[in-house]
């Protein structure tokens, strides 16, 4: 008589891990290939291959200096913990400007004073960037100021309605009225 | 072992350094039943903001308390007559403006 241990049958799951395990991990290969779009899309915008950010809106003219600007992201404010909701705006100087210009300050309406002149841009003066803070109760017809400082200290400003500066904004916050 | 140690913490690492980056200023300011407003100040990141200048300006631009925050990261002032703004200076580009009508009392 055959004293031979038999071996437990395997259970369901590892059944099912024995039939599929091939067919599993190649679909583990696959699904990161559906997000490498968006991913190559993501980095262009970062390096800046894919422009200045997702939505430019144009050259504004601030004294005899110039830049262009643009929406890092073509998408509302994102909330930023307890910092409120913040979106990023990149701008370039212009060629001649560049030499001219210390520092450029950007905020949703006009500033006060020099001190309170808004978010300041960083990095290269072709690509700089900033992120300011957009307060729920701002109005719709808000102007986007764009304060600009030169080395010879002189200071000059402009403006341009949100509505063209950020239409994603414009309507989020056209949301946030309707709310009670 | 050790390897993966280092592989896991340089993934770490990677995985929190845009919650380094950001770090945006932040100020509060309630006033309390005796006309005394207190201010708090700090970052984002959940630094304080010991020492950080916290004026107190009118709309004509004349500057009513000048201050700078406790080691608490607080400031405490009367309430001045008129219409004013308090404005958290923690550098260029790194200020808060709070108007007196968004002072709310408890």
């Amino acid at each position: 008589m055959s004293k031979a241990a038999i071996a437990p049958a395997p259970s369901a799951l590892g059944r099912f891990w024995y039939k599929w395990r091939f067919h599993i991990n190649v679909l583990l290969v696959l699904i990161p290939l559906g997000f490498m779009p968006k991913y190559f899309q993501d980095v262009a915008l970062f390096r800046g291959a894919s422009g200045l950010g997702e939505r430019e809106f144009g050259e504004v003219q601030v004294g005899p200096w110039s830049l262009r600007l643009a929406e890092f992201r073509n998408q509302p404010p994102q909330l930023e913990g307890p910092a409120g909701y913040m979106k990023s705006f990149n701008a370039a100087l212009c060629q001649a400007c560049i030499s001219q210009v210390k520092v450029v300050y950007l905020r949703i309406g006009k500033p006060r004073s020099l001190r309170a002149a808004g978010g300041l841009f960083f990095g290269s003066p072709y690509r700089m960037g900033t992120s300011i803070p957009i307060p729920p109760r701002t109005k719709p017809d808000a102007e986007l100021w764009i304060t600009a400082e030169g080395w010879d200290g002189t200071v000059h400003q402009a403006s341009i309605p949100l509505a063209e500066a950020s239409p994603a904004t414009l309507a989020w916050l056209k949301q946030q009225g309707d709310k009670p | 072992m050790i390897q993966s140690a280092r592989i896991g913490l340089l993934m770490l690492c990677t995985g929190l350094s845009p919650l380094a980056l950001a770090h945006n200023p932040i100020c509060e300011c309630e006033e309390h039943g005796t006309g005394e407003i207190v201010c708090t100040g700090g970052f984002s990141d959940g630094s304080g903001a010991p020492g950080v200048t916290l004026d107190v300006i009118s709309y004509e631009e004349e500057v009513l308390v000048p201050g700078k925050l406790g080691d608490d990261s607080r400031l405490s002032f009367k309430r001045p007559d008129g219409e004013f703004y308090v404005l958290f200076d923690a550098g260029p580009g790194h200020v808060v403006e709070i108007d007196h009508t968004e002072i709310a009392s408890q």
